[in-house]
């Protein structure tokens, strides 16, 4: 892509290669995890299924903020959307946890079209990061106040989950269960990014004027971007609901939003290996530091000023650098 | 025989200023016709009420033969009426080759569904990207197809516009200033391309243009605006010659 431009056909093939590494060798990564949980005491185990469970909330966030090119901070009503429904409806209608999943995304797309509103009407910018922060204030005072089914102030106790018959009771079985979900997660993602949607995104991230003189439905591609988002954080919502198996409004106030919007910022806006490079960071490294009280947030706090000076475009930059395989399509390091 | 495009008394204010004051006129295939004015007269603002960009206030645009004064600006798009942008409307985050390939939008057929549970859109985009790569050697651009837009010289990103807005073969193409900061060879260069496009492919350039010289040399016929109306509508040759005209751009003698 740098390089000096040629027209001769080996360096034409090269450039081919570069461009598109066949992307095979990922499926060594969850392979390499299979056996993670054995060495892994169950704490850490618990680590590993909270970075699992932040990727598609990472992965959706970044959807909307980074390809679509839109402020937007909703995504936390998203996640407690899919925490909730997956709760409620483990609680009250008594359905098993893996049949939760979809419903929860089908709310957390919902959620995502009615985020999308205020941009549909222009809202852009510092405006539309304040509306869509409204939304997830107002979520969480609904949780609060819909007592009979949310639990109130107290939360709610979720059901044990269970995976088709099989009861997903210790740290290593949600592993297996959150792995093969994320995996899915990730492929739909990339295959959207990958496709003319994702090229569309991008193009109203640029110029949205110009994308509609392509023929681009800006509206329609903008709303799909929020649901796509709002579905995959959903779906990391019912994760979490499984996870920590009780559910209070506090796990999805403002500084839950600062935490997921670090993931991406420090992942690379725009970028699917970014999401799921800054969940790990965000969610994992912290918890190295537990034993020593303090350096937690010290650690935290030096990492995002370390990433935002010598990384502008995040971790992914890094990554896509030491080898093109790890290059998203349209991000550009 | 139906007018390519047909616009009738068309007017868009705002505020309290007239910016296009009830103009008229129509293109036909295979016809240059370029705007010209003062800084200020309504052209582009002319320009973005016939795309969609921006509401009228009254009047119709007829685009062969059907209304589309009502549409979104993706829908005249999707339609065949394609444009250029003054400022440049490059997609920063895309490489050459992305931005034909946006440009090619409507015609990658992969919908939603199919692309989660049927395995990706390789077939689709193996095709366009065919398409989009054939499209950039013709104007001899191969070479920096994977140069992000936001990257190349203002000379190739122009060029790189037109081929964009080129690429579903569209009926018409309406031109916002292509010649703003080429080198007096590139703009020697633009002017035969327009020049094929409109006698070649019979595409309808509506073409608005400052370099006054580029304009007489290629176009069929020339409109004049001052203060959103049209002051003259003719050949090159009787433009020129148009007291009206000289009004327009030098004041009351």
């Amino acid at each position: 892509m740098k390089g000096a431009p040629s027209t001769a056909p080996s360096a034409a093939a090269q450039l081919n290669a570069r461009r598109a590494p066949s992307r095979r060798a990922f499926w060594l990564i969850p392979a390499l995890l299979l056996p993670l949980p054995l060495w892994l005491d169950p704490y850490q185990q618990y680590v590993a299924n909270l970075v699992l469970m932040y990727v598609p909330v990472g992965i959706g966030f970044n959807v909307v903020v980074g390809n679509l090119g839109l402020l937007a901070f909703s995504n936390v009503a998203f996640f407690g959307i899919g925490a909730y429904t997956s709760g409620v409806l483990m609680l009250k209608l008594g359905l098993p946890w893996w049949a939760t999943i979809v419903p929860a995304g089908m709310m957390g797309g919902l959620a995502g079209c009615l985020a999308s509103v205020p941009a549909l009407r222009g809202v852009r910018l510092f405006y539309l990061a304040i509306m869509t922060l409204a939304f997830g204030e107002l979520m969480r005072w609904v949780y609060i106040r819909w007592e009979p089914v949310t639990g109130g102030s107290m939360g709610m106790a979720v059901p044990a989950p269970s995976l088709l018959g099989w009861s997903l009771d210790s740290e290593s079985h949600k592993f297996y269960a959150f792995l093969a979900l994320v995996i899915v997660v990730i492929i739909a993602t990339d295959r959207l990014l990958r496709s003319r949607f994702g090229r569309a995104f991008l193009a109203i991230k640029s110029n949205e004027e110009a994308a509609a003189a392509m023929g681009i439905p800006t509206d329609r591609y903008i709303v799909l971007g929020f649901a796509w988002g709002g579905f995959v954080v959903g779906i990391g919502g019912a994760m979490y609901a499984a996870l920590v198996g009780h559910l209070t409004p506090t796990s999805f106030d403002l500084t839950e939003l600062i935490l997921q919007f670090a993931i991406i910022m420090l992942g690379g806006l725009g970028s699917l290996t970014g999401s799921v490079l800054g969940t790990i960071i965000v969610t994992a490294l912290p918890e190295l530091f537990r034993d020593l009280p303090g350096f937690e947030e010290l650690a935290f706090g030096v990492m995002i000023v370390l990433v935002i000076l010598f990384l502008p475009r995040g971790l992914a930059s890094l990554l896509a650098r030491a080898h093109p395989i790890f290059r998203d399509r349209y991000y550009r390091e | 025989m139906t007018p390519l495009l047909e616009i009738q008394d068309l007017t868009v204010r705002f505020g309290g200023l007239t910016a296009v004051d009830r103009v008229s006129f129509r293109v036909d295939a295979g016809e240059i016709c370029a705007l010209i004015g003062p800084n200020g007269a309504g052209k582009t603002t002319l320009f973005n009420a016939i795309t969609g960009n921006a509401p009228m206030e009254s009047g119709r645009v007829l685009f062969q033969g059907a209304e589309i004064q009502h549409l979104p600006a993706h829908d005249i798009a999707a339609r065949g009426a394609r444009r250029t942008f003054q400022n440049g409307g490059l997609f920063g985050h895309l490489t050459a080759l992305e931005n034909v390939l946006a440009g090619l939008h409507i015609e990658v057929k992969s919908s939603f569904l199919g692309l989660l549970f049927a395995g990706g859109a390789a077939k689709a985009e193996a095709a366009a990207t065919k398409k989009a790569r054939e499209l950039l050697r013709l104007m001899e651009l191969e070479t920096i197809e994977d140069h992000p837009a936001s990257e190349l010289s203002g000379g190739q990103q122009r060029m790189v516009e037109i081929v964009r807005a080129l690429a579903t073969d569209p009926p018409l193409l309406l031109l916002d200033e292509p010649a703003v900061g080429l080198a007096p060879q590139m703009r020697e260069r633009l002017g035969q391309i327009i020049r094929g496009l409109a006698s070649e492919r019979r595409i309808g350039v509506l073409l608005i243009e400052h370099a006054i010289e580029l304009v007489m040399s290629i176009s069929d016929r020339v409109i004049v605006l001052n203060y959103g109306r049209k002051v003259a509508d003719g050949t090159p040759a009787e433009v020129r010659a148009d007291k009206n005209v000289l009004e327009a751009y030098l004041g009351h003698a």
